[in-house]
């Protein structure tokens, strides 16, 4: 008999319950480090064997992997799901027809399951979040790093920006409404300063995505589909800009893309790498 | 309507990949259906051909053909998701937005509508990170999906975006699906239009469905049902759609012809088929009554 705690509710199939971290990849790991230590994040952990970073900054855990990197440019390169049951997570979704990760692709040695997502990216399940962390396993902690760091401004995981191409909209919409049960808010309903595309709410309300087809005219730029942006929740916005401000972030700061109460994004780094604050309360 | 909405298919013409590519183009189409017998037969493999397309500058129109994937269970599934991802590989290796998926024939698949959208639901999602359209054929000997009406019915029931049908002349006439069907289909969600005609008045049996759609099949205009591919066509376009036409044609004599004879009997139906599609977009005549 299967126990009552394995049947999945309708609205979130697989008891998601937020982003236990977020990967990035890059080949520059101590130039992306030292813009992270800016954005906030503190070091915190080294990997036993591969060239891997662990950063927290409150709730939020960052993994920077320069294992294999062969881009410079920092990219959204993983997206690991808190969910009730990793395993049943990961069968679920090959059930429905996501693709498995390849094998030893993971940056952890320890076994975290994972389908294919957007472009190169991948998304994790992990159910181990509670009362063990799965750093401990992988990581090394540096000396004498504080393993709680508080959050600048009360910063959080506020969600992922995922570009894709013209009229994909629809595909992309029901491969997360049916793997994980995300929901579509109504158009017009928007969140910052970047108020395009289509948000997807996760099916435990803790996070968006947003899908951004290319601009219309825009064939003769390069657009790729991808993960292209983290947005950081904040519950006062100015108060978070000014923050880091100070500790030299710079926000982009003419046309409809000013700092407001709603939101800000910092400029490009390291090629293309930016950060979009978005009022939120989560 | 122009040569540029016609692709060949190269399953129509003998010999290597390189020179069915060559006598397409220089023929002056701009597409081409790809099987993927043309890609994992190659004699350099499957890159060199993969190279040899993307080199040609034609577009291509879509892939076939993945068999029989809707409808099992158990080790047969598991399988067959096996080759529809290795498939859905190729596809877009070769730059293929579209990959034809025909109704199953299969002895051991189940006509439970719930098990057929199920499992076309789940070869759509394996399509969506990948960027391909799934076309979704009525094979005219289909165990359980043989005419256009009931593979339009599985693909709304699955109610995917990347997940369509694909319409084929030769299946339609070959069990006189009724053309009043069709307004029933919402054009964007046709992803494909397959052409051809065949010789016999009649196909009497599955085997003869069969024997006739693998070799005997015919260019548009060159066959007896020129009525029916006409008023099939007309409907089509009319009905809004304006994707890509692809002529179908299996023939055992087309294989064993010049390759550039082959291609101009292509470009002849391409003009009986736009031809056809012109007049029908003529204003009518204006007739000289008046109302004083």
């Amino acid at each position: 008999m299967t126990s009552p705690e394995r049947i999945p509710e309708p609205s979130n199939p697989l008891g998601m319950d937020g982003i236990e971290f977020i990967e990035y990849a890059t080949s520059q790991p101590q130039a992306f480090g030292d813009l992270l230590q800016r954005m906030g994040f503190v070091p915190l952990a080294r990997h036993r064997s591969r060239e891997v970073m662990l950063y927290r900054q409150g709730p939020m855990n960052l993994i920077v992997n320069s294992h294999g990197a062969t881009s410079g440019m920092p990219t959204v390169s993983a997206v690991a799901l808190r969910v009730r049951d990793a395993a049943f997570a990961h069968k679920h979704s090959l059930d429905l027809g996501a693709w498995d990760m390849p094998t030893r692709a993971s940056a952890m040695e320890l076994n975290i399951p994972g389908i294919h997502g957007v472009g190169d990216s991948l998304i994790y399940f992990v159910d181990r979040y509670r009362d063990f962390s799965i750093y401990d396993v992988d990581f090394i902690p540096l000396p004498g790093a504080d393993p709680r760091p508080p959050a600048l401004s009360g910063l959080h995981y506020f969600g992922v920006v995922q570009a894709i191409l013209g009229e994909r909209t629809r595909d992309w919409v029901d491969f997360y409404t049916h793997l994980f049960g995300f929901s579509v808010l109504p158009r017009g309903q928007y969140f910052g300063v970047l108020p395009k595309g289509t948000l997807l709410e996760s099916p435990c309300h803790k996070f968006y995505l947003q899908l951004i087809e290319p601009p219309p005219g825009a064939d003769d730029i390069q657009w790729d589909e991808g993960l292209v942006r983290l947005g950081l929740g904040a519950a006062n916005v100015p108060a978070a800009v000014r923050a880091l401000q100070e500790r030299g972030i710079v926000f982009v700061d003419h046309g409809s893309v000013q700092p407001s109460d709603k939101g800000a994004l910092t400029q490009f780094y390291l090629g293309g790498v930016t950060f979009e604050l978005v009022v939120s309360h989560l | 309507m122009n040569l540029d909405h016609f692709g060949m298919d190269t399953i129509t013409l003998a010999g290597p990949l390189e020179a069915k590519l060559r006598a397409v183009k220089a023929a002056g189409f701009t597409q081409i259906m790809l099987n993927a017998t043309d890609i994992v037969g190659h004699p350099d493999g499957e890159s060199a051909a993969i190279a040899a397309v993307r080199a040609s500058g034609l577009r291509v129109t879509g892939f076939q053909v993945l068999r029989d994937f809707e409808g099992l269970a158990g080790h047969l599934h598991a399988y067959k998701v096996d080759v529809a991802k290795a498939m859905l590989e190729m596809c877009r290796a070769l730059g293929s937005s579209i990959l034809l998926a025909c109704s199953s024939t299969s002895a051991h698949a189940t006509g439970e509508t719930d098990s057929l959208k199920t499992d076309l639901q789940k070869l759509a999602l394996l399509a969506v990170p990948l960027n391909i359209r799934i076309a979704y054929e009525a094979l005219s000997w289909g165990r359980y999906v043989n005419e256009f009406p009931q593979s339009w019915d599985l693909v709304q029931e699955a109610d995917r975006a990347n997940l369509g049908v694909c319409l084929d002349s030769y299946h339609i006439l070959a069990n006189r699906t009724d053309l009043g069907l069709l307004p029933d289909i919402d054009p964007r969600k046709v992803f494909l239009v397959q052409l051809s005609d065949f010789m016999w008045q009649e196909l009497r049996s599955p085997e003869d469905r069969i024997d006739t759609a693998r070799h005997f099949r015919v260019f548009p205009g060159e066959g007896v049902h020129s009525l029916e591919v006409a008023e099939l066509v007309r409907q089509i376009d009319g009905m809004g759609y304006r994707g890509d036409y692809s002529f179908e044609v299996f023939n055992d004599d087309y294989r064993q012809l010049p390759l550039p004879m082959v291609c101009e009997r292509a470009k002849r139906s391409v003009k009986w088929v736009s031809d056809l599609v012109s007049r029908r977009s003529l204003p009518l005549r204006r007739t000289s009554t008046s109302r004083g």
